[in-house]
């Protein structure tokens, strides 16, 4: 049975507005051969609760969001600063009024980066040589330098990144995306983290309807892996499993005639059609044996280190491609307090050839017009070192966390192409030009898709809540 | 005056900024500063030099450039107040924003409003800078002190009278005495609660539905009582006791039931979010959590008074106490100020108090209250009439509270812990339990040190024995080229006896790097077994601070920019007096227990009331459970609301005298079934109860009756919900480390796998996993909010849980072979499979379709030669029948 016939079964379309999209439409979405032959099955209903539209004509029409997470070191990447290099190892006095010195870091010395940060392409952006890959597409980057957030812990930081707030419930930015414009492709949930953080409020939807919940899905590397949670049976074959589903399904049918009308009881009956398709075909829409030889290596599929987030990116583009609104990408291990020297180099090649791979894949395709990529962390780290131990070389230390400025770059959807933005002081610390605040950054991505960050709102018991918080202004300079 | 207005359209909540963004700013300005006062500035000559000439300059100069230029994005008429100034008043100014005051009245050099329109620092207007003139006329305005004869603005936030048409909402309203309204109809309703209902229905013409069957019925009030389906002798003993009082006799025995605290605990739980871990940084686990769960369960077992929960959640250190026992209990319940999501990691200390007086005035006004008394944290609430006062007035209690304190490292806090008064028999256990602790660490301190000796011991072997083989091997070398013989200078000398020590030397450092490795894990026992030594029992609960005391407004939530003291109180919309001077020694929390409490505080029990009414019959008489406020839906049924209300304070706040009465209303046992065309028609979405609401179970009910029906469910009379005696879920349990110690949830006791879903441990940070995993697929509530409703969704994630979990297939087998031990036929096992999960008898129509379903298994699974092929067919169909919508609802 299609989705289709349920819906005639019951007449009606409100099951729809109980009925979270999840990951089913997918299954039916077809990127496989026929690629967009399904694309309308249930034609514009499936956006459920008050699919919105744009304010004003938007640059963007997808995001990949690329979460650092853990916290990357700016001043190793992006942000070098001589005062620091020249004081390598010696205490410095940094601007830090009114803090609470953290384990480490009391004896604030200078850490210099170990590889040179040099200008790339015509525009000169900064860029380290731990990132050769990324260092050839510098002039499609719009790197912000100062970039500020509010809370120095992972959790409530990685939070305020994803949802506005570092506490509370908020629905995530992925569902807010989807909220204000509905998904691309009414087949598609218009929101997927890949590799999604452990907290789940990072794409869950918060008060606004289910339907916009980001769905979680992992890249499996083999055909025993399942790209996601409870895909696969126990061990029971798809006969018998049908056999089975048939006699759910007529308990529940049997049920429904009984009583006029129930939308919870029709969401379950589709759901239940949607998730057994979804066995079969989400195997071939996460498969990227599809794709060729030479895109697979431009990624890094296939090289130890980089497979993992080269399947990532890749999978990345494919549900952009597909028309999924807003798609993250995590990647972890940025988080280095100690021998920042060994360890950074280590994230740096495992993320430096699938995100360069991912930019020039788009750009290839003409997608990263239309794409917005985001690169960020949430937060930066410290210029001086910090060492847990308290006996350990300057060469082994690490860095702290560093909430007050750190690096972020945008690349397509309307940005401006090699623009270095913002400033920060002779430590890299406080910003003293072009400082942007992560709510800025939020409603400069909504803006990119055409939405007005003060406009776009959700009343949850008796308020008005937004993304933006009371807050944020787009930062107009990186416009392009 | 209200001089903080936001804009309008934007959502309002609390504006908490950073102090170090906010000293950024500072800094940044004040380098700025300094080089304009270095600048050549011109102060113009011949200023008007009375007020009359300086009234006319500012309106004929002034006015026109703020309202062309600031207007916009600056005053009450736009709605805006970016930066959190307004410049159409006075106060706006004087005020300022988040930088502080705007003008420096006569010092045009040290106003932020000057050298922003200059273009040093921040740069206003953004639109592009203001003409010489423009600038000058400011300049001069600023120069003369700033005369500005404007005290009120249009729109400036809500006028007095505006507040006082507020108060009038009825949820402030005083309890309404309403007596039981007439019915045509008076033979239906069997309690007063049907002739609210009913006459409702009448008034429209309409009328209820038939009443649901009574294995319904029975299956109805099981689930919502205790989150139990009733078991197959529950329902033969209730179907065949005929009097007129099975009903209440099965209500009574539920009421009775341990799982009744368990089913009503945990509905208030979601209203405090609990969880077992400390905020949600790092997995930091709340050792003591649990004792606040088992406090909320058996107060609800043992039907504590509903204003003595209140009072003993928000003051119980204050109150008296007879016993050890009731001592530790008061205490213990003043958790639910702490168990929430906590900010817990803050470099500035002074910011995360006043976040986590938010987070706490949130929750009570959520809970008890149903009000948003969180917004008017930077300006007077935008809806509800609750000025800004009010929540400084209550903030002020709660900032004299003590609830978390300064870790001794870093940037942590934690919340309060108080040692608990022992029993007797707590400490004589105790005791015991010390000496067997002891006794363990003893014997693994001797192993430690025996393997550290032999370590030694082996080390200096090994050092030897290299020691001899170099010398071995330099004599052998020397005497190789002494020979002059370097090709065959191997070493031949040292011959046989190298090898062997070779070998001994190598036999030593397996041995070493054994006992290394058991070492480690010896160390690590030791450290989990001192730091998990018995203590006296110890719970989360809040003190009073040394000196409580009034507090200051904070502008626009930041800490460190304050306003005027606020004496502690109560909101005004009700009562609002202060707290009484012979509690200004203490935080006061006690006194606002009890004006919550107050015969004058008509919104504590119309909350209450509705909330249990919401559990029970799907929808509250107020729909949104959790928001009472002016823009919130109107009680469906006011005088019902009230009613109850009322009888639950005559009742002494029973809240299972109020259950009780409800069930056994005519109106709960109305069919969820049976359709009736008018009804439906006028009333669609059943707000007038013209039968009863269907409902999905939620997480706990599901699992607690997937296990139940499964014959797997096991007692527990609580406990601690984390499994920290295994030593491998724990970490950073050395006093050096540097993050506080935290949880991981790989290793579960095993009866946490058929224990009742409220005692597993809840995560806040992560997906809940292990044996609790089914709440992520079915809207558990978010544990770092406080919710009083759940949302329901159905989306495929639910339906591919149902197909492929284990927990599902386990269930489904187990299920069987609980079918497969009943004697009979199939005709026979189906009848009970059914009154076993659905409650109620097998239809004619269901025996054969069932019975043909296992036949065409039988045909397919029997040609395999498998002994367990009838236990496959039927966990097949268990399968199937627990996954289908009548096992997932309560109709």
């Amino acid at each position: 049975m299609k989705v289709t016939d349920l819906i005639r079964l019951s007449g009606r379309r409100e099951w729809l507005q109980s009925t979270g999209c999840g990951f089913g439409g997918i299954a039916l979405a077809g990127m496989m051969a026929d690629k967009f032959a399904t694309a309308n099955l249930i034609s514009g209903e499936f956006s459920g609760s008050r699919p919105a539209g744009p304010h004003f004509s938007p640059r963007a029409k997808r995001v990949i969001f690329l979460f650092m997470s853990g916290g990357p070191s700016q001043l190793d990447l992006f942000d070098p600063k001589p005062y620091i290099s020249r004081l390598h190892g010696e205490k410095i006095q940094p601007p830090i009024p009114g803090h609470e010195v953290t384990v480490g870091v009391d004896r604030y010395l200078a850490l210099a980066p170990e590889l040179p940060i040099r200008p790339r392409g015509q525009s000169g952006m900064l860029i380290s040589d731990l990132m050769p890959h990324l260092a050839e597409v510098a002039d499609e980057l719009c790197l912000m330098k100062a970039v500020h957030t509010d809370n120095e812990a992972h959790a409530p930081a990685t939070l305020q990144l994803h949802t506005g707030a570092s506490i509370d419930v908020r629905p995530s930015m992925g569902s807010w995306f989807g909220y204000g414009l509905g998904s691309e492709n009414q087949n598609l949930p218009s929101f997927i983290s890949i590799h999604a953080p452990s907290d789940v409020r990072t794409f869950g939807s918060g008060f606004l309807p289910a339907s916009h919940q980001g769905t979680p899905v992992s890249v499996p590397r083999n055909a025993q892996e399942s790209a996601i949670q409870y895909l696969q049976g126990s061990g029971t074959s798809a006969d018998l499993q049908r056999q089975r589903l048939d006699m759910v399904q007529r308990l529940n049918r049997r049920l429904l005639d009984k009583v006029t009308t129930d939308q919870q009881m029709e969401g379950m009956i589709a759901s239940f059609e949607m998730a057994f398709r979804m066995q079969t075909e989400t195997p071939k829409l996460v498969d990227l044996s599809q794709e060729t030889q030479a895109i697979q290596q431009m990624y890094g599929i296939g090289e130890g280190r980089t497979d993992r987030n080269a399947r990532a990116c890749l999978l990345a583009r494919r549900m952009s491609e597909a028309g999924v609104r807003f798609i993250q990408v995590t990647m972890g291990g940025w988080d280095h307090h100690g021998n920042i020297r060994g360890a950074l180099p280590q994230t740096c090649a495992e993320t430096d050839k699938p995100v360069a791979g991912l930019i020039k894949d788009l750009k290839m395709r003409g997608l990263l017009e239309d794409t917005l990529v985001v690169w960020s962390g949430e937060f930066g780290r410290t210029p001086w070192s910090q060492d847990l131990s308290g006996t350990s070389p300057i060469e082994q230390h690490g860095r702290e966390h560093q909430p007050e400025s750190f690096c972020a770059w945008f690349a397509g959807g309307g940005t401006k192409a090699g623009l270095t933005f913002g400033q920060t002081d002779d430590f890299g610390f406080l910003p003293v030009a072009g400082r942007v605040h992560l709510h800025d950054v939020h409603a400069t991505m909504l803006h990119l898709l055409g939405i007005d960050h003060e406009q776009l709102t959700h009343r949850h018991n008796g308020r008005d809540y937004r993304l933006t918080d009371v807050f944020g202004s787009v930062v107009k300079e990186v416009l392009a | 005056m209200n001089w903080q207005v936001f804009s309008m359209r934007a959502p309002c909540m609390m504006a908490t900024k950073r102090l170090c963004s906010g000293w950024s700013d500072v800094l940044f300005r004040l380098g700025l500063l300094s080089s304009l006062l270095s600048a050549n500035v011109q102060v113009l000559a011949g200023a008007p030099s009375d007020d009359e000439v300086r009234k006319e300059y500012f309106l004929k100069n002034v006015v026109p450039v703020l309202q062309k230029h600031c207007s916009e994005c600056h005053s009450h008429q736009s709605g805006k107040a970016k930066g959190g100034l307004v410049l159409d008043t006075r106060s706006g100014w004087e005020k300022g924003g988040d930088s502080g005051p705007s003008v420096v009245p006569g010092k045009p050099e040290e106003s932020l409003l000057i050298a922003a329109v200059r273009y040093r620092g921040p740069e206003m207007p953004p639109t592009g800078k203001l003409s010489d003139e423009e600038i000058g006329v400011l300049e001069r305005w600023v120069a003369d002190g700033a005369f500005d004869p404007r005290t009120t603005a249009a729109n400036a936030g809500p006028a007095s009278s505006d507040m006082e048409s507020r108060r009038s909402h009825w949820a402030f309203q005083p309890l309404t005495m309403n007596s039981v309204p007439d019915v045509r109809d008076s033979g239906w309703s069997e309690a007063a609660v049907d002739r609210f209902i009913l006459s409702k229905l009448e008034a429209r013409g309409l009328h209820p539905v038939s009443d649901a069957d009574r294995y319904t019925w029975l299956r109805r009030v099981c689930l919502d009582l205790t989150g139990l389906p009733p078991t197959v002798e529950q329902i033969e003993q209730f179907i065949g006791d005929e009097s007129p009082e099975a009903r209440k006799n099965v209500v009574d025995r539920l009421l009775k039931t341990r799982s009744f605290g368990e089913r009503w605990g945990r509905h208030w739980l979601d209203l405090t979010g609990f969880a077992d871990q400390i905020g949600t940084a790092n997995d930091v686990f709340a050792e003591h959590a649990w004792r606040y769960r088992d406090y909320v369960i058996d107060s609800y077992n043992k039907d504590k008074p509903f204003d003595q929960f209140i009072r003993e959640q928000l003051a119980g250190d204050l109150l008296p106490f007879e016993s050890a026992d009731q001592r530790a209990e008061q205490l213990t319940a003043t958790g639910f100020l702490l168990l929430g999501d906590l900010t817990i990691v803050e470099a500035d200390k002074a910011k995360l108090q006043i976040d986590v007086v938010d987070q706490q005035l949130d929750k009570v006004g959520r809970a008890f209250l149903a009000m948003t008394i969180g917004c008017a944290r930077c300006h007077d609430h935008k809806f509800d009439p609750i000025p800004q006062d009010d929540y400084y007035a209550l903030a002020g209690i709660l900032n004299s509270t003590q609830s978390v304190h300064k870790a001794a490292w870093g940037v942590w806090s934690f919340p309060t812990e108080v040692v608990l008064p022992e029993t007797e028999l707590q400490r004589a256990e105790r005791m015991m339990q010390t000496v067997q602790h002891q006794q363990r660490l003893e014997v693994l301190r001797q192993e430690q040190s025996k393997l550290q000796a032999s370590n030694t011991e082996i080390d200096a072997a090994i050092q030897a024995t290299e020691a001899t083989l170099s010398q071995a091997a330099l004599t052998a070398r020397n005497a190789a080229r002494s020979e002059g013989d370097a090709a065959t200078g191997t070493g031949e000398g040292a011959g046989a006896d190298s090898t062997s020590l070779s070998t001994t030397v190598s036999l030593l450092k397996k041995l070493r790097d054994a006992q290394s490795a058991r070492l480690r894990k010896l160390n690590e026992e030791v450290q989990h077994a001192v730091f998990f030594a018995p203590k006296p029992p110890r719970a989360f609960a809040v003190q009073d601070v040394a000196e409580p005391a009034d507090m200051k407004v904070t502008i626009r939530g930041n800490a460190h920019a304050l306003g005027k003291t606020v004496p502690r109180g109560f909101l005004s919309v009700i009562g609002g007096e202060p707290v009484p001077n012979d509690a200004a020694e203490t935080s006061g929390r006690r006194e606002l227990a009890a004006w919550l409490v107050s015969e004058q505080n008509p919104l504590t029990t119309r909350v209450v009331v509705n909330r249990i009414w919401q559990k029970l019959f799907g929808e509250g008489i107020v729909s949104n459970v959790d928001y009472f406020g002016l823009p919130g839906e109107h009680p469906t049924h006011p005088e019902l609301l009230d009613y109850l209300a009322q009888r639950f304070m005559v009742q002494g706040w029973s809240q299972k005298q109020l259950i009780r009465e409800l069930v056994l209303s005519r109106t709960y046992g109305l069919s969820s079934i049976e359709g009736n065309n008018d009804a439906q028609k006028a009333d669609p979405e059943n707000r007038l109860l013209w039968r009863m609401n269907r409902r999905r179970l939620d997480a706990e009910a599901l699992r607690d009756s997937l296990l139940m029906v499964s014959g797997r469910l096991i007692d527990s009379d609580g406990g601690p919900a984390l499994p920290l005696e295994y030593p491998e879920n724990s970490g950073s349990l050395d006093p050096a480390a540097v993050n506080p110690p935290f949880f991981r949830l790989g290793r579960f006791r095993p009866e946490q796998h058929f224990e009742r879903t409220v005692y597993l441990p809840i995560v806040r940070s992560a997906p809940q996993s292990g044996p609790g995993e089914l709440r992520n697929v079915f809207d558990f509530t978010q544990p770092a909010e406080f919710s009083g409703q759940r949302s329901v969704t159905s989306v495929p994630t639910q339906a591919l849980f149902l197909m492929n979990s284990t927990m599902m297939s386990d269930t489904a087998r187990a299920l069987a072979e609980r079918v497969l031990e009943s004697p009979g036929e199939d005709r026979q096992r189906l009848e009970f499979l059914w009154l076993r999960t659905l409650g109620r008898p097998i239809e004619e129509s269901e025996l054969s379709e069932s019975i043909a379903f296992l036949e065409e298994l039988r045909r397919g699974l029997l040609t395999a030669t498998d002994a367990g092929s009838e236990l496959k067919c039927w966990s097949q169909l268990c399968h199937a029948l627990l996954a289908s919508n009548e096992f997932l609802m309560r109709l």
